[in-house]
């Protein structure tokens, strides 16, 4: 187990005094008294067909603790990870075991949307804080009261690019997705605004193309039909594989000569296995390794120092849940307890993140936060995903 | 543009596409006709394949041939290897033989995943086979095309091995009646294992060719089985010519069908195999002659 | 090895058996079971809860492979229904617990009634073969039938379970102490069953089915109704993880978890029922604690762990087949299969070849 840690855990309210120390100098604490201990739990995909992205938001968490000292807020943090699997047969038996097991205060990580769902009613019966940085489900405003995210609701990329997608393409544009919640929403948010925007779809019957999921591996039937309307580009969402045979194929077909748009897409270690398929595809994300800000420089020298490889937008979120966590914890005056940490955190205001400033909505618990757009571009003879411009603050 | 046109690609894709399932799913269908092994580890055959592929391959023909050489080559060792561990299991029963290969599935799964990583990796052709070719007028993927040419040439010499040799026909005869050719002096242990090398060997050739097509990924091997699976339920257990049938079928329900019948393709596959269980009541096989048992 | 309260006397099948000492132990156990609440914290309960649910779907792979001679790799396809059905019953309000294991249990027998009816006729590796095709396709079917199984996103957001129409929603603890007793009643009523003489028929025409079929029994009558009672099983054993965890996802139904289930049954041995619930709750065990010891290797470890038992056990898979060698009432089956089919040979390869 990935932890090193004396049990019990005690949060006796003796340590009030020390706290308000810690946050005074910040995570500096505890330089001759033993700084108390809280444990957090993070689960992520360590295994099976999202193993890149878990390790990645480990990663991303990891770093953050390391280069704070292993410290979040002050406390000296036992870390407990568990595995996420394939999905919620394995996250959640994970979860429950961080909860009422470990005594974890808050849980942080989740790759997966259909895991969060699953752990979501777990941590609300619980009442501990649960601070995704991933996949995110759809979720009632009045469900969130636990549950945080520090990545992105799934029909913001596609709301964020339309407009810009809208004024490069004279014509109609063919939307095509993968049939699952996470595909509609996304596929929704372009679809929606594109067309209020006065856009038109190149499907023959004006709705979105779905295709089955994960099952579909073959892309050329369904570029074949594209080749039969008359758009002028295609916009698309996928992850995964489905984005490594998307593209490639793309590349291959008899509409390689149409713009591809998409959300995600090229995101992370898809890129490798697209290779030279996947240049001059346009994304949209709420982060690019490029950007200029001083938290992202800093981020991506250490990322790299330690790591062969550019950090994602997982990578990024999940050090950003450590962030949130840091600022939570530091803010707690008193007992360290899951709601005072799940108060704390819907207190925090705007966090300086790699990906620019952002800070919680009070609506949905999800960060308001600006919208890049990327091409797939040599960059000293590496492929990456470059940075193109700001396209649109989103958020509510 | 007609609708001719907007079918043909679909329906070559679909060729294309059953060709690669029909080389891994004869193997399958082979062992389990004349060797009674439900080969949960065919799969995973099919992904040493693939994995050979992605890691060989650089972009030049050496590498292409080298890799599909790797690949035949570990697909029958695998194959045989198999054949050796299942052998001491034969009398007890189907289902521990079936059980074996499946927990050497999931450790030879794991293992691909820590030696290549968790990652879809995807081999780099050569160029020329790179660059879509005009399929009347249109474009079509020059590597899949290549891939039907060679896939058509590999059916047919594997027919001509089966109906025209020796061993061939002592393959088949072991198919119809496996006590009969004991009885004449067979060892039934020795065409186990040519017949699960043989398999292997169809199953990583596939998986080298097809690494560029489908890829080379943690969830190659079960989604191959899978596939397999239908093909030989389908085409009627122990049949080759009838899995090859069904292998066509299968490719076209994955191409054609989600053009022509997109709401329902995902659906397709499950009622085919209803078609066929139903179909059990007059017949003890799949809905094509030439199935067995 | 045989203890005199396991014979059976000439005549008395009118009477009834005695209750064995191992029957007392298996109460004692129950009661045990119940007590645990005050015992242990929440999340134990919550994972023996689990258990149960994988228990029963292990015991309904039990009965087909080792007493009805039918070796199954598609009852995750039954369990599928059972889980399912019992979701979009509580998601469409109704959260009493027995009737949604009741409708559970029919769905997932009306389900097996459908696939069973072709299915029941063939043997040995074409069975293995097409019950694999089933439970795959089920898995599939979860994922893809999006309408109603909310695709691999799953159902989430379901109501906790009540005792009574109207009544409070259970807790952890309340949906604990529901699991244990309609699992304890599940493994009664399958108990009863096999030892009734439908059940000694089933073990007649898993040894010699010729002989059962020539003696005038309905064979594949009596086959269809043990494919359509272990499927209910199943099915109330997916409604049961439904209870426990409040969601589901095509990974509760996928091939891994049917893999997991043949594991317990080969540990346990697969004509033991006892053996094949005790065989899931070690296999569960191990792999939670593989998920939070090795995070990422679970698969290797299961893998082995699977080669290892099917060399290793061979008595519990051979107790499948050969009467009399395993752990359910030892000695007792072989002789009461002589009663029920008369002297029959000893285990022969008959069922191990096709037909």
């Amino acid at each position: 187990m990935s932890r090193v840690r004396t049990r019990p855990r005690i949060v006796a309210a003796a340590a009030a005094p020390l706290l308000l120390l810690a946050v005074g100098c910040g995570a500096q604490a505890g330089v001759d008294e033993e700084p108390d201990r809280v444990t957090i739990g993070f689960i992520a995909s360590l295994s099976g067909i999202y193993q890149t992205v878990g390790e990645d938001m480990r990663d991303g968490f990891e770093l953050y603790l390391e280069l704070n000292d292993g410290m979040l807020g002050g406390h000296q943090v036992d870390l407990v990870i568990a595995d996420e699997g394939d999905g919620p047969a394995t996250a959640l038996p994970a979860a429950e075991r961080l909860i009422a097991q470990e005594q974890a205060v808050a849980l942080a990580g989740v790759v997966g949307g259909g895991s969060y769902a699953a752990i979501a009613p777990l941590a609300t019966e619980y009442e501990v804080p649960l601070v995704g940085a991933n996949g995110r489900p759809h979720l009632e405003p009045d469900e969130v009261e636990w549950l945080w995210h520090t990545s992105f609701i799934s029909d913001e990329p596609g709301e964020a690019i339309a407009p810009y997608v809208r004024e490069q393409v004279g014509g109609p544009v063919y939307a095509i997705g993968p049939d699952y919640q996470g595909g509609h929403d996304e596929l929704r948010g372009f679809v929606d605004t594109f067309t209020a925007l006065g856009g038109e779809l190149a499907n023959l019957d004006g709705q979105t193309r779905w295709t089955p999921f994960p099952d579909t591996t073959d892309f050329i039937p369904y570029f074949a039909e594209i080749a039969a309307t008359d758009a002028q580009a295609v916009y698309t969402f996928y992850a995964g594989r489905a984005a490594v045979d998307f593209v490639t194929q793309y590349a291959q077909s008899e509409i390689s000569d149409l713009p591809l748009y998409g959300a995600f897409l090229t995101e992370g270690a898809v890129l490798d296995a697209q290779g030279e398929a996947a240049e001059g595809v346009w994304n949209v994300l709420n982060y690019s390794p490029d950007l200029d800000n001083p938290a992202n420089r800093a981020f991506v020298a250490e990322w790299t120092a330690r790591h062969d490889r550019v950090p994602t937008t997982f990578a990024m979120a999940s050090y950003d849940a450590a962030m949130v966590l840091d600022r939570a914890l530091a803010a707690i005056d008193g007992e360290v307890t899951p709601r005072a940490v799940n108060e704390a955190i819907g207190a925090l205001g705007r966090i300086d993140s790699p990906r620019g400033p952002w800070q919680f909505s009070q609506t949905t618990h999800a960060p308001i936060q600006r919208w890049y757009l990327r091409v797939v571009d040599h960059d000293g003879g590496e492929l990456t995903n470059v940075l193109v411009q700001d396209l649109a603050t989103i958020g509510d | 543009m007609g609708p001719v046109e907007t079918y043909l690609i679909p329906a070559v894709n679909g060729v294309a596409y059953g060709l690669l399932l029909f080389v891994v799913a004869a193997g399958l269908t082979l062992a389990f006709g004349a060797a009674g092994v439900l080969n949960l580890a065919h799969g995973t055959l099919y992904a040493v394949g693939a994995y050979a592929a992605a890691v060989l391959t650089d972009g030049s023909w050496l590498a292409l041939a080298a890799a599909v050489a790797a690949g035949t080559t570990l697909g029958a060792a695998a194959g045989a290897g198999l054949a050796v561990a299942v052998a001491p299991l034969a009398s007890r029963g189907h289902l521990s033989q079936a059980l074996l290969t499946f927990g050497i599935a999931l450790v030879a799964g794991a293992l691909l995943v820590l030696a290549f990583g968790a990652d879809d990796l995807r081999p780099v052709v050569p160029p020329v086979l790179d660059q879509p070719v005009s399929l009347a007028g249109r474009a079509y993927p020059g590597y899949r095309m290549a891939f039907i040419a060679v896939a058509a040439v590999l059916a047919v010499a594997g027919w001509a091995v089966l109906t025209r040799t020796r061993a061939g026909a002592r393959l088949r005869a072991m198919v119809d009646d496996p006590d009969m050719l004991a009885a004449v002096g067979t060892n039934p242990r020795a065409v186990l294992a040519a017949v699960l090398a043989a398999g292997g060997a169809a199953a990583g050739f596939a998986g080298a060719l097809g690494a560029p097509i489908i890829g080379a990924g943690p969830r190659t091997a079960e989604m191959v089985l899978l596939l397999s699976l239908v093909i030989v339920v389908l085409g009627g257990l122990g049949s080759v010519p009838g899995a090859f049938v069904a292998a066509i079928f299968v490719g076209q329900v994955q191409s054609l069908g989600v053009v022509l019948l997109p709401g329902l393709a995902p659906y397709l596959l499950f009622a085919a195999m209803a078609v066929v269980l139903l179909g059990r009541h007059r017949r003890s096989s799949g809905v094509l002659p030439g199935g067995h048992r | 090895m045989t203890a005199p309260t396991l014979r059976w006397a000439g005549d008395d099948r009118l009477s009834g058996p005695p209750v064995p000492p191992w029957a007392v132990a298996a109460a004692a156990a129950v009661l045990l079971a119940a007590g645990l609440p005050w015992l242990v914290e929440p999340y134990t309960l919550t994972t023996l809860a689990r258990i149960m649910a994988l228990g029963l779907l292990a015991v309904s792979v039990a009965v087909l492979t080792g007493h009805a001679g039918m070796p199954t790799l598609g009852q995750v396809a039954p369990y599928a229904v059972g889980a399912y059905t019992t979701a979009l019953l509580a998601k469409a309000g109704h959260t009493t617990g027995p009737v949604q294991l009741l409708v559970a249990a029919g769905a997932a027998g009306l389900f097996s009634v459908l696939v069973g009816i072709p299915l029941v006729r063939t043997r040995g590796v074409v069975f293995l073969m097409v019950t694999l095709a089933v439970g795959e396709l089920a898995a599939v079917g979860a994922d893809q039938w999006r309408a109603v199984t909310g695709g691999t996103d799953g159902l989430a957001g379901i109501p906790a379970v009540t005792l009574t129409t109207g009544g409070d929603a259970l807790t952890v603890t309340g949906r604990y102490w529901f699991v244990l007793g309609a699992t304890a009643a599940a493994l009664a009523l399958v108990w009863w069953w096999l030892r009734s003489p439908m059940g000694m028929v089933l073990r007649g025409i898993r040894d010699n089915e010729a002989r059962m079929h020539a003696s005038g029994h309905h064979v594949a009558g009596v086959l269809l109704a043990t494919y359509v009672g272990a499927g209910a099983l199943a099915g109330v054993g997916g409604s049961l993880l439904v209870a426990t965890q409040r969601y589901v996802s095509p990974a509760d139904v996928s091939f891994h978890i049917s893999a997991l289930v043949l594991l317990a049954v080969i540990v346990g041995g697969a004509h033991s029922m006892i053996g094949a619930f005790v065989g899931a709750a070690l296999v569960v065990t191990v792999r939670d604690w593989a998920a939070a010891t090795v995070p990422g290797h679970g698969p290797l470890l299961l893998g082995a762990v699977f080669i290892a038992a099917v060399y290793a056990l061979p008595n519990g898979l051979a107790g499948a087949w050969r009467p009399g060698s395993g752990a359910w009432r030892p000695g007792s089956g072989a002789h009461r299969l002589r009663r029920a089919a008369g002297r029959l040979a000893p285990w022969s390869a008959r069922r191990g070849q096709d037909r």
